[in-house]
């Protein structure tokens, strides 16, 4: 499996995909490779946990296999399934195949992600699935293997690179946690949010970059309701582009508001306490920010 | 990669030469063992992770080691300023076991400091509260928590100076203070009663998994096909499911500040009892800040998770800000989705020291959440003849169902209150209704009561209330 043989190699090739890490991600993402162990990553709404799962896999050239969870998920949504159609057309038609073998079997991400060879297997959002199927997880990923009563015991021939994501809309248990290597993926600092749309916006210009995200960094210290995370502040500053703007005004950013804050009580807290007075502020940010080397602006 | 035995660092342990691999594993072990000792759960598996990253690692690189230790050691972002202070001593070499931890604890503790604490009127809560904190630390049975008031003793008149109209409002209520946080047999009898009931009583909501059931509306072809084996593949006999249905959660949000203490103690055996008894059952109190008590009620010992709620509550019996209570219920648990759905029942009078207007705004947003707000109001005849009671007021058009109960035993009428809610989500204006429901409390036995004379205040719901 074509892997990273240092923390430094991991963060270039991440970096190649667009996606900036910083040290501790990396070096997180590095012994989870290493290790074979699940990552679990918690974070804000925003903050790049899914796109995390997707970018290693296209730079490790891997398939990314994908679980999303949700209330009720079960079994048979995230292993496997039978294939009852065919099971049916197979009884009517009196054939000899047994009805419960790899045949009529219908693979789950879980199931594939086994299959699969150094495959990448995000599952996304865990916290919104229930307990029982966190403890049917939790067996999955201490061994990699799951039984199938009809079939036998399935193993990967090669663990599959794990990462599981949660909002923390709930508590995961312990035992879970346990098998994993965690970390926190907090909002970006300023050079790097600037780095980061930089990097996944490249047509926008760089003085729009830069205000955009000197606005939203100050919007974070306003203890919102709903923060925007950097996939708003991406959308904020592709929105002034679409808008054919390459700075932010007061005229443009009122409309276009409510791609960054999505409550109305902040927007309205927003609005009320002026927005010229903070686009002025961030364009002074950024401004300095360009003048004292923006240049090296990813650290 | 940097194997284990190569190079020459001076690595954590601060030593000039290459440590051999012995020491580098009794470091991480030691390491660990402190964490542990600071209430952290260093597992003895992630214990292992952390030594197997090692050799992956360049271990003069302290950034490296940091994280691999954050990754395997620490569990939430709340974990990392203790795990930050011991890993800064662990790089540097020093002393790991600590001598001054308590002090440090009480120092740290955030409920000891900053300005949205207790406000002016109230420095000797805080200073009880270090004080009980670290006899707790010493080791020294915690036996004085257990009056609900600690260090009232000698210069309590003083206190009640100082705390003003909300302490010292009645006679009656001054006579409530000496209560013990003890609770008799029967007592504990009408706990557990009370948690049955509520738990049989909590409404159900679909759930999205999906169960057997004959007379299902949802055709479940799995075991179809297998009945389908007996019968040549022939569908004769058709198996159903329906969704299965599971308790709805309930939330508690229980103010215990000083006007309401002579409900406290009845309260808490009672969120003791629903907590136990119902998994989904969420419990937090509040008078000037806010507290989680879930997983503190959550044990088998009543009295021992008292001890541990009074210790969590430092401003037990303080001042109420209610609206900045909610405001940090809103911002730290119902982002996360505790109110989601919920049916939240508030215990306050709505004393409220803190501007109405955050507190309308506060209960508007949980009223957004809850699938249901529910206000239990043990003083409702005081709403509008007190001007303290404003709070109260404020939050009145964002309530779906006001309670008023009259005396301790409303938490008796619990069961039946949450059981007659329904399974239907009220009906709401866009902007606050106008229209407040305001629900009778069902007690049996208790109609005939005078509702004007106040009970003693030690009366628990017992048995005969049922």
């Amino acid at each position: 499996m074509p892997g990273f043989d240092s923390i430094d190699t991991l963060r270039t090739g991440l970096t190649r995909e667009r996606y900036l890490v910083d040290e501790g991600l990396a070096t997180v993402v590095f012994l989870a490779l290493r290790l074979k162990k699940p990552l679990l990553v918690e974070g804000e709404p925003g903050v790049g946990k899914t796109e995390l799962a997707k970018t290693l896999a296209s730079a490790l050239g891997a398939p990314l296999i994908r679980l999303q969870c949700y209330e009720g998920i079960d079994v048979h949504h995230a292993l496997y399934d039978w294939d009852y159609p065919r099971q049916l057309l197979q009884l009517r038609a009196g054939g000899s195949a047994p009805l419960y073998s790899e045949e009529f079997l219908v693979r789950r991400p879980l199931l594939e992600a086994l299959a699969q060879p150094g495959a990448v297997l995000l599952i996304d959002e865990l916290d919104r699935a229930d307990d029982e199927f966190e403890a049917f997880l939790l067996e999955f990923l201490s061994d990699f293997q799951v039984t199938i009563p009809e079939v036998g015991v399935m193993r990967a021939e090669e663990p599959p690179t794990v990462i599981i994501t949660s909002n923390r809309t709930r508590d995961l248990h312990e035992a879970l946690k346990r098998r994993c290597l965690y970390h926190w993926i907090d909002h970006p600092g300023l050079k790097r949010e600037v780095a980061i749309a930089q990097a996944r916006l490249p047509h926008v210009s760089e003085r729009l970059a830069g205000q955009v995200c000197a606005f939203v960094q100050d919007l974070r210290w306003l203890d919102l309701y709903r923060s925007p995370g950097v996939g708003e502040t991406l959308d904020w500053a592709e929105a002034f582009h679409v808008l054919g703007r390459d700075s932010i005004d007061s005229a443009t950013a009122e409309r276009t508001l409510g791609t960054l804050l999505k409550e109305r009580d902040d927007l309205e807290r927003v609005r009320q306490q002026g927005l010229d007075a903070r686009i002025q502020q961030a364009e002074d940010l950024a401004g300095k920010l360009r003048d004292h080397g923006g240049a090296d602006g990813a650290r | 990669m940097e194997p284990v035995d190569g190079g020459t660092p001076t690595g954590p342990l601060g030593r000039p030469d290459r440590p051999p691999d012995q020491q580098i594993l009794s470091a991480a072990v030691a390491f660990a063992r402190s964490l542990r000792s600071f209430g952290m759960a260093a597992s003895v598996d992630a214990e292992l992770v952390f030594i197997r990253t090692l050799p992956e690692l360049d271990l003069r690189d302290r950034r490296q080691v940091y994280w691999a230790a954050h990754a395997t050691f620490v569990h939430s972002p709340d974990e990392r300023p203790v795990f930050d202070s011991i890993f800064e001593r662990f790089w540097e070499g020093r002393e790991l076991q600590l001598e001054a931890r308590a002090s440090e604890h009480g120092e740290s503790d955030p409920r000891m400091i900053g300005p949205a604490h207790g406000g002016e009127a109230l420095p000797q809560f805080r200073q009880d509260g270090k004080e009980t904190k670290k006899a707790a630390m010493d080791g020294a049975p915690a036996k004085a928590t257990r009056d609900l008031n600690t260090a009232e003793g000698d210069d309590g008149a003083a206190n009640n100076d100082q705390r003003g109209i909300l302490a010292a409002y009645s006679p009656a209520e001054q006579e409530a203070k000496k209560e013990k946080l003890e609770y008799a047999d029967d007592e504990l009898a009408a706990v557990r009663r009370l948690g049955e009931e509520i738990k049989r009583a909590a409404p159900r909501r679909r759930s999205r998994r999906m169960r057997p059931n004959p007379r299902g509306d949802r055709l479940d072809i799995r075991r179809t096909v297998r009945n389908c084996l007996a019968t040549d593949g022939e569908a004769l006999r058709l198996a159903y499911t329906a969704p299965r249905e599971r308790p709805r959660r309930l939330l508690f949000l229980c103010d215990v500040s000083g006007s309401m203490e002579r409900y406290s103690r009845v309260l808490l055996g009672s969120l003791k009892a629903i907590v136990g008894a119902n998994t989904k059952a969420e419990a937090f109190v509040f008078a000037t800040k806010l507290t989680r008590l879930t997983k503190a009620l959550d044990g088998r010992d009543l009295d021992r998770a008292l001890e541990v709620a009074r210790g969590a509550v430092s401003d037990w019996s303080g001042g109420t800000r209610i609206g900045s209570s909610f405001a940090e219920f809103n911002h730290t648990y119902g982002r996360r989705g505790f109110a989601r759905g919920a049916i939240v029942m508030v215990v306050s009078d709505g004393w409220d020291r803190g501007d109405p207007a955050v507190l309308s705004a506060e209960v508007r947003r949980l009223q957004l959440q809850a699938w249901r707000l529910v206000w239990i109001n043990p003083r409702p005849m005081l709403v509008d003849q007190q001007p303290l009671a404003i709070g109260m007021r404020a939050a009145m058009p964002y309530i779906d169902d006001f309670v008023p109960g009259h005396d301790p035993r409303a938490v008796a009428g619990l069961a039946p209150l949450v059981g007659g809610l329904g399974t239907q989500r009220p009906r709401r204006k866009l902007v606050g209704g106008e229209e407040l429901k305001v629900r009778p409390l069902p007690m049996h036995g208790n109609e005939a009561l005078p509702k004007d004379r106040p009970l003693p205040a030690n009366q628990w719901p017992s048995a005969a209330n049922y």
